[in-house]
């Protein structure tokens, strides 16, 4: 991520309102500028940091931009591998012997009877080097003197931009007490991050569907507008481009307004996230019965229709997300969840047993791998239905279950195919 | 399912403990649970037992040391260690500089006798504390700041603890305390008129630590307490003990006195100096920044430079002229010719900027002290020329604030950029000795330009202290 001063003077505040100043990724000005930068820093592979920085500078000039310069330079950097140089011993060991000798000058006296290079020689000797691998070396611990040995991905003049762009909406968040957001899909991602980021949240239905999630830190209720969570938040920021349909309000006490602006983002802005969507499936198991659901009950074949985690159970400081959820296509009210508990490590299942019972939701169904070491006891008081599997869960055996569970809660299915029909149902 | 206390990110949150129970202040219910910060823990211990809610907070253990420092404590440290007992190991403990303020809080930690965090203002302070805890009971320390985090260590069974003598900074402290808070039962702080400040007492807010012991020479007074998020006495504890003794300063310092090195820039140099200086200074002046923004010219300055090239030059222009000033040929000599005189003595060298300070490093071979270097050979470099194994120790701006090396007896400062608050310090350096043996303060400038100009603004009085 960019360092404050880099993000600093490229926020604009209007009133209470915070933007950044963004740059536009179709500019051939800013292409050039980015192209040069990635040309520079393949260049200097298996170079020091030290010389790539200097490099930077000889390329800013007197340039006014030169805040977009650096910026550009620490994102190719943060996405690269510097590494010391391999040394014989431990470089503070090596100092350690040669600076024993100090201090030494060109012309030696009669308390300075050898010379700077007599020392290195006489050192290198003793390690097998040459004077001047020795004195290369003596520092290699220095991040100046790191090698960039791999110069990270293959950047080009827009997606260096892009990536930059990013890079300052996420700086406007090192400020940031808590942030609003809303959202309606891909929660799955949504909460991975949450938790990765030790951020705490607290989550609503939203007005139009969806959640909305406050996000702070745990010590942010006792000590108004801190700025512990700042880089957390930034950080989390790309999990939120993964969804749809999102937006954002940041609370954001910048150095030039301590009073506090709020910082707005949309899913209508052109940021992209880097982070990795996760793959539709968490398992086999999962991806295998929704291909089997799809082949002998999909299309018309039934009139259930599968959707993938988008329900989610608020628990508190915690969610479930089932993995499934089946909807009637004559009425979509009747809803059933489906989560299936696969090969887990047994720390894992006891808070799966446990978020199950604090759920208490009628509407989910349980698909449990016998093999794992949990009787139906573990799941008693639960409001929810179980059905233990060897292999795999027979889809048959499922849908019937799902029938039965819609007939209990909902009534009996309405006969009619779907019309503006007075809901039976409360 | 049985009720619970747990320590989480700096707050105590009671779990399975229903809203319509209404636990004691100072719980509220947030997010759907009862919680309150961390620093209540030894408050809150009653209630807890009452309603006998599990406790799940202390990860703090017993730490066995053996004291290897054989220096006896003077009356006032061993009143002031009483008091603090007496006020239920909680409080601060005012005393003068140079008074031994560690020493009484190596006192403190031996008596509690169980995993303590210290936490100090600079880095220079956190090198000195773990050299302190290092030498006092030759076990682990820990330390957390910046780039240099190391607070686990593997323990026989080959699990990773938390190390549990551990020195860290505030501004990392919080980060520390937010994650293992739980892990020391007691909090010292350093310096401790530092923690009314905005970020600073936060991590006093979060760590559930019973026993807290505050050190100062200068308690804040009440209103400067005032407008702060958080008074000293509520994260801390009152004020235990306070002893002024005069007669304690003074002692330790030895006579001093300063002189100053002018040298000449060369023909060429004179040259690019005068034309930097029009372009830097001139600028400034035209606009007449420092009118305008006092004090936070040079930030202006900066935001300037993003925006007209005249000032993007200026910018530049100053930092070449910096650079000039720093390493011109003539300083390079006199440190040359400083170094041959004092051979028979241990050196101190000051500069300005890291890149001088290795580039001394390199060309005479003599250690080099910057905030790159980590803690272990930062005390091994500090032992070792203590010990006479260097005579000489380079440094830039980083050995600012009361490290002790008593062994110096000649400074040279290369430059006159240092501030008066940073001068002053650098004095002390050399002035906290053993015997009273005259030391010397050598500055080092450049006739003529912005570096003589800054010496006189300075103004030092020759007091001591």
């Amino acid at each position: 991520m960019l360092t404050s001063e880099l993000i600093r003077p490229r926020l604009r505040i209007q009133g209470s309102i915070l933007r950044v100043e963004m740059v536009n990724e179709q500019d051939p000005a800013l292409q050039q500028i980015a192209q040069d930068l990635i040309c520079l820093f393949q260049r200097h592979q298996g170079q020091s940091q030290a010389a790539w920085e200097e490099a930077v500078r000889a390329y800013e000039g007197a340039n006014v931009d030169y805040v977009f310069i650096r910026g550009l330079a620490k994102v190719l950097m943060d996405a690269a591998t510097f590494k010391p140089l391999t040394t014989p011993l431990p470089p503070a060991t090596l100092r350690e012997q040669v600076f024993a000798y100090g201090p030494v000058f060109e012309q030696p006296d009669i308390f300075h009877t050898a010379t700077r290079q007599e020392v290195l020689r006489e050192v290198a000797e003793t390690l097998e080097l040459s004077a001047g691998e020795l004195d290369e070396i003596l520092f290699a611990d220095r991040g100046a003197s790191y090698r960039l040995t791999d110069a990270g991905p293959t950047w080009t003049p827009s997606t260096l931009l892009a990536r930059y762009n990013l890079e300052l909406a996420r700086g406007a968040l090192y400020w940031a007490s808590h942030i609003t957001i809303g959202v309606a899909s891909n929660y799955k991602d949504l909460w991975k991050y949450i938790k990765l980021f030790k951020l705490m949240f607290w989550a609503e239905p939203g007005q139009n569907g969806g959640y909305r999630i406050d996000l702070d830190g745990p010590i942010s209720p006792f000590v108004s507008s801190t700025l512990r969570y700042g880089r957390q938040l930034a950080a989390f920021l790309p999990a939120l481009l993964l969804c749809e349909r999102w937006h954002m309000q940041a609370y954001v006490h910048p150095p030039q307004a301590p009073g506090g602006t709020l910082y707005r983002l949309d899913h209508t802005c052109s940021l992209r996230s880097h982070f990795k969507s996760s793959g539709m499936f968490d398992s086999r198991l999962e991806e295998d019965f929704a291909s089997e659901f799809e082949q002998k009950m999909g299309e018309k074949r039934g009139h259930w229709r599968m959707i993938r985690e988008s329900e989610v159970l608020l628990l508190g400081d915690t969610v479930m997300i089932p993995d499934f959820a089946l909807v009637d296509d004559v009425d979509e009210t009747r809803k059933i969840l489906i989560e299936l508990v696969g090969f887990w490590h047994p720390t894992y299942l006891r808070r799966k047993v446990e978020k199950v019972r604090a759920a208490n939701c009628a509407h989910l169904l349980l698909l449990v791998y016998q093999g794992l070491n949990v009787t139906e006891e573990a799941f008693e008081g639960s409001a929810s239905e179980v059905i233990f599997f060897q292999n795999k869960p027979v889809l048959k055996e499922v849908m019937e279950t799902v029938e039965a569970m819609a007939n209990r809660i909902y009534g009996p299915r309405p006969k009619r195919r779907r019309k503006k029909k007075t809901k039976s149902l409360e | 399912m049985s009720t619970y206390v747990a320590f989480h990110g700096g707050t105590l949150v009671l779990r399975d403990v229903a809203e319509e129970e209404r636990p004691p202040r100072p719980f509220r219910f947030v997010k759907g649970r009862w919680r309150c910060e961390a620093y209540h823990y030894g408050s809150i211990l009653p209630y807890l037992q009452e309603e006998a809610i599990h406790n799940g907070v202390p990860r703090w253990k017993p730490l066995n040391l053996v004291m290897q420092d054989t220096r006896e404590a003077h009356d006032y440290q061993l009143e002031a260690l009483a008091a603090w007992d007496k006020a239920g190991r909680r409080g601060s403990i005012v005393l003068p500089t140079g008074a031994g303020k560690t020493f009484v809080a190596l006192q403190a930690i031996l008596r509690v006798n169980r995993s303590t965090v210290v936490i100090v203002p600079t880095i220079d302070l956190l090198h000195q504390w773990y050299a302190r805890l290092m030498n006092a009971f030759a076990c682990e320390v820990g330390f957390y700041y910046g780039s240099e985090k190391k607070i686990f260590s593997q323990g026989e069974s080959g699990a990773f603890q938390i190390i549990p003598l551990t020195v860290t900074t505030y501004h990392s402290a919080g980060d520390l305390i937010a994650e293992h808070g739980n892990a020391f039962k007691l909090l010292i702080c350093d310096e401790v008129h530092h923690l009314p400040a905005k970020t600073w007492g936060e991590a006093a807010l979060m760590a559930p630590a019973p026993f807290r012991l505050g050190l100062t020479a200068t308690y804040p007074e009440e209103q400067e307490q005032t407008g702060e998020r958080w008074r000293l006495d509520e994260l801390i504890g009152p004020i235990v003990y306070t002893q002024q003794l005069e007669s304690l300063v003074g002692k330790q310092l030895a006579e001093y006195r300063t002189q100053r090195v002018r040298v000449d820039l060369t023909t060429e140099e004179r040259v690019s100096y005068e034309s930097l200086h029009k372009s830097y200074l001139g600028f400034v002046r035209e606009r007449g920044l420092q009118r305008t923004h006092g004090a936070g010219w040079l930030r202006e300055l900066m935001r300037l430079s993003t925006v007209d090239p005249i000032a993007r030059r200026a910018l530049l222009a100053r930092r070449q002229l910096l650079n000039l000033l720093e390493s011109c040929q003539g300083k390079f000599a006199a440190l040359e010719v400083l170094l041959r005189e004092h051979a028979g003595e241990r050196i101190l060298v000051f500069t300005e900027s890291n890149a001088v300070a290795y580039a001394i490093a390199r060309q005479y071979l003599v250690p080099v002290i910057s905030h790159e270097t980590g803690v272990v050979e930062r005390k091994r470099i500090l032992d070792a020329f203590q010990a006479g194994h260097y005579r000489v120790v380079v440094t830039s701006k980083v050995l600012n604030e009361g490290i002790d090396v008593p062994e110096a007896k000649v400074a040279i400062i290369l430059g006159g950029g240092a501030s008066k608050r940073e001068y002053l310090q650098r004095l002390g350096r050399i002035l906290r000795k053993k015997e009273p043996l005259q030391a010397v303060l050598i500055e080092v400038l450049v006739r003529n330009t912005i570096e003589e100009g800054k010496v006189q603004r300075r103004q030092v009085p020759r007091e001591k202290r």
